[in-house]
């Protein structure tokens, strides 16, 4: 079994907190996703559970083992890097077959040849196998460095950033061969990015991590839809969601001069939060708003726009022609608008 | 101000050969933006017109100067790095007014030229600290006031917002993009990034391996590749490609995608191609899905989902080919029945040995 549980881990590093009373479970054979910002602590928390670190107080759980005094090693995890960290010298083979013939683990050699061979058919690499690693693109580098982790067959997957430092084209393509070699190995997978569409487009679960606390756990969906507050809205979606500080009273939104209907109740101060592609321009509707930019992304433009002090994203379909410095008028999808607590930051939703 | 034109631009390292062929006029007051992979030759395009970089052969004027033979300092052409190279032990304002010191321009000068550059890039506040107490994003526009404030004849960027995190990239884009506009200055701009060179340009210039891909504005790059390579390395996700044979006589025919799987068209759409196979691109915005049969649509299954919030980017399995679909939310991942089909009007079609575009001459 390997379900991943941490309780309660605390970890200093001087007189930094990088994490901080972490609760964490990932179920077996799940596909989890800690995204947060550099220093958040997800690379923490993954070395933590590796055993490459030791936590300050707290406990690791790895199936039904406390592993708190296990080394590294023993406890089998795999773990993949950003940098590859491949032997040059050898070929693809020799690095494929190198984790198998550690002094620790005794495979005979027809058990060596076999896994190799798999791992190598898994990840469409068998034409490689005779090449020296040297000699490879960086998404071949990068497969073969999934290839040395799975040859082994752990239960226990622990990414970090492996898909960074590709091109964008690789990545996409990465992204769906990673989610298929999750759902052929049946492994529990630990992901660790500061990229929110990895985590959108990858995750059973995703874990978003702030300053060393798991501030929400959820699916894509519940996350993007259902953010807890306001850090968690804007962790996700690109442009990051709008929030409009304004007055909600009788099922409207009071903004800067002008009004727009929402769902939510209630008489108070709250700040508004609204997807790019919630807002709607539209030479009819109640704002008011002046162009400062407008990027064209091919499939959709995006439209920066300022209304009062606050400027607000809106993503737009691409044959929309404005101009800069244009005055233009815009309201919103009144279901799709989440209300926070201007203070907290709390979604009031869910208070 | 200035236009710039480059020559049949040749350019050796030892027997590599880094530019062939380069010809391109940047016209007075242009915003150009020089897009392709690390190592394509866009950044040495880019020192050799700031004189960085010598030629092999080639001709580079400015203004209908030859400048091809003249140091980088007489070329009056400033340079923004991805580094921003600031003097530490001087305040932003010194940096700032560093150029100007050079060419003995007087106190009282300066400083109105360092000041007004400063208000245009909003850095007032910080002209007295030093450059190590500003942010990265801070520290970028200094660099790019330092180069602007002499008012150049064009202003070449390398990369200069790559090594900012994602939320200050987005910004500085704008800003940079309104600061041509400001100054009206004929602007350079070298990026591998292509929302980068889409937001920015004018006009986009593609490079790769040597070679100019394609010249021209963000809509024409996105909606009229000139080759493979183009089509792919612009757009997100990645524009579709497979193999495809057309197949069926006038009228209605059908694109055959192998194992027996084809999609209706119009003959219209593909009448000038050839009899043989080609690879059809299509953007996944393009590729219809639909919940039900319908006219031009084809049962499949989908293969993989990605739920991106605003949208899904869903996988379909086509013949020999996966294709992606940009789709609204409300189809599942793994294995479910859908319809697929093709905006016929938005499919691009390329030759399968050379990659160039195959378009109905119209």
């Amino acid at each position: 079994m390997a379900r991943i549980e941490l309780r309660g881990i605390n970890k200093s590093f001087g007189a930094q907190r990088a994490l901080r009373d972490l609760d964490l479970v990932v179920e077996d054979g799940e596909f989890f996703v800690l995204l947060g910002r550099t220093g958040a602590g997800k690379t923490t928390a993954l070395r933590v559970i590796a055993g490459l670190e030791t936590p300050d107080s707290g406990q690791v759980l790895l199936g039904d083992n406390d592993v708190g005094g296990w080394t590294a090693a023993e406890r089998d995890v795999a773990l993949v890097l950003q940098q590859y960290s491949l032997y040059p010298r050898l070929t693809v083979r020799g690095n494929l077959e190198f984790p198998l013939r550690s002094r620790i683990r005794k495979f005979s050699e027809p058990e060596i040849a076999a896994r190799v061979e798999k791992a190598a058919r898994t990840l469409q690499i068998p034409h490689l196998l005779d090449r020296k690693v040297e000699r490879l693109s960086g998404g071949e580098m990068q497969r073969v460095s999934i290839g040395r982790a799975i040859v082994r067959e752990p239960s226990v997957f622990l990414m970090d950033e492996p898909l960074s430092a590709l091109d964008a084209k690789l990545r996409e393509s990465l992204r769906v061969e990673l989610k298929k070699l999750h759902s052929t190995l049946g492994a529990t997978f630990l992901f660790v990015t500061h990229d929110q569409v990895e985590a959108m487009s990858m995750a059973d679960k995703i874990g978003v991590l702030q300053k060393g606390r798991l501030v929400q756990v959820g699916t894509p969906a519940d996350i993007y839809d259902r953010p807890r507050n306001t850090f968690v809205a804007r962790s996700v979606g690109s442009p990051p969601m709008n929030l409009i500080d304004g007055h909600l009273s009788g099922g409207m939104a009071e903004l800067a001069g002008f009004r727009l209907p929402v769902v939510a109740a209630g008489e108070r101060a709250v700040t508004f939060g609204v997807r790019p592609e919630n807002l709607v321009l539209d030479p009819g509707a109640p704002g008011e708003a002046r162009i400062f930019d407008i990027e064209d992304q091919g499939v959709v433009k995006i439209v920066a726009m300022d209304v009062g002090g606050t400027r607000l994203h809106a993503t737009v379909p691409a044959r929309t022609r404005v101009l800069r410095d244009e005055v233009v008028r815009f309201g919103w999808k009144p279901d799709r608008i989440l209300t926070f607590d201007p203070q907290t930051g709390a979604n009031l939703a869910q208070v | 101000m200035a236009r710039i034109e480059l020559r049949n631009i040749q350019k050796f390292f030892g027997a590599v050969q880094v530019l062939k062929d380069v010809n391109l006029t940047i016209d007075d007051g242009e915003f150009v933006v020089m897009l392709g992979q690390s190592g394509c030759g866009k950044t040495t395009t880019l020192r050799a017109i700031a004189g960085l970089e010598t030629v092999t052969s080639g001709t580079i004027a400015i203004d209908g100067r030859e400048v091809q033979g003249l140091r980088a300092a007489d070329r009056d052409i400033a340079f923004v790095f991805q580094s921003f190279s600031l003097y530490p032990h001087m305040t932003v304002q010194e940096n700032i007014a560093f150029p100007l010191r050079a060419v003995g321009m007087s106190q009282t000068d300066r400083d109105a030229a360092v000041t007004e550059v400063a208000k245009v890039l909003g850095i007032e506040r910080f002209l007295h600290r030093k450059p190590s107490a500003l942010s990265g994003g801070d520290m970028q526009r200094v660099a790019i006031g330092r180069a602007l404030v002499r008012r150049p004849k064009a202003l070449l960027m390398d990369e200069p917002i790559g090594a900012l995190d994602a939320k200050l990239r987005e910004q500085m884009r704008a800003e940079i993009k309104r600061l041509h506009i400001a100054r009206a200055s004929t602007s350079v701009y070298v990026t591998h990034d292509q929302i980068e060179a889409m937001s920015l340009a004018d006009r986009i210039v593609v490079m790769h391996a040597g070679l100019l891909q394609q010249v021209g504005t963000p809509e024409e790059v996105y909606n009229r590749p000139a080759n493979l390579f183009v089509a792919q390395f612009v757009g997100s996700p990645v524009m579709n490609v497979a193999d495809v044979v057309v197949e069926g006589g006038a009228g209605a025919v059908v694109l055959g995608f192998g194992q027996g799987q084809g999609i209706p068209l119009d003959g219209g759409h593909v009448g000038h191609l050839p009899r043989r196979p080609v690879k059809l691109g299509i953007r996944p915005e393009a590729v219809i899905l639909a919940h039900g049969p319908g006219e031009g649509l084809v049962e499949t299954q989908t293969t993989n989902i990605e739920p991106l919030g605003s949208h899904d980017i869903v996988d379909v399995r086509l013949g020999d080919a996966t294709l992606r679909a940009r789709a609204e939310p409300g189809f599942a991942g793994d294995g479910q029945r859908v319809w697929v089909g093709l905006d016929a009007e938005r499919a691009h079609f390329f030759d399968g040995a050379t990659g160039m575009a195959l378009r109905r001459t119209a």
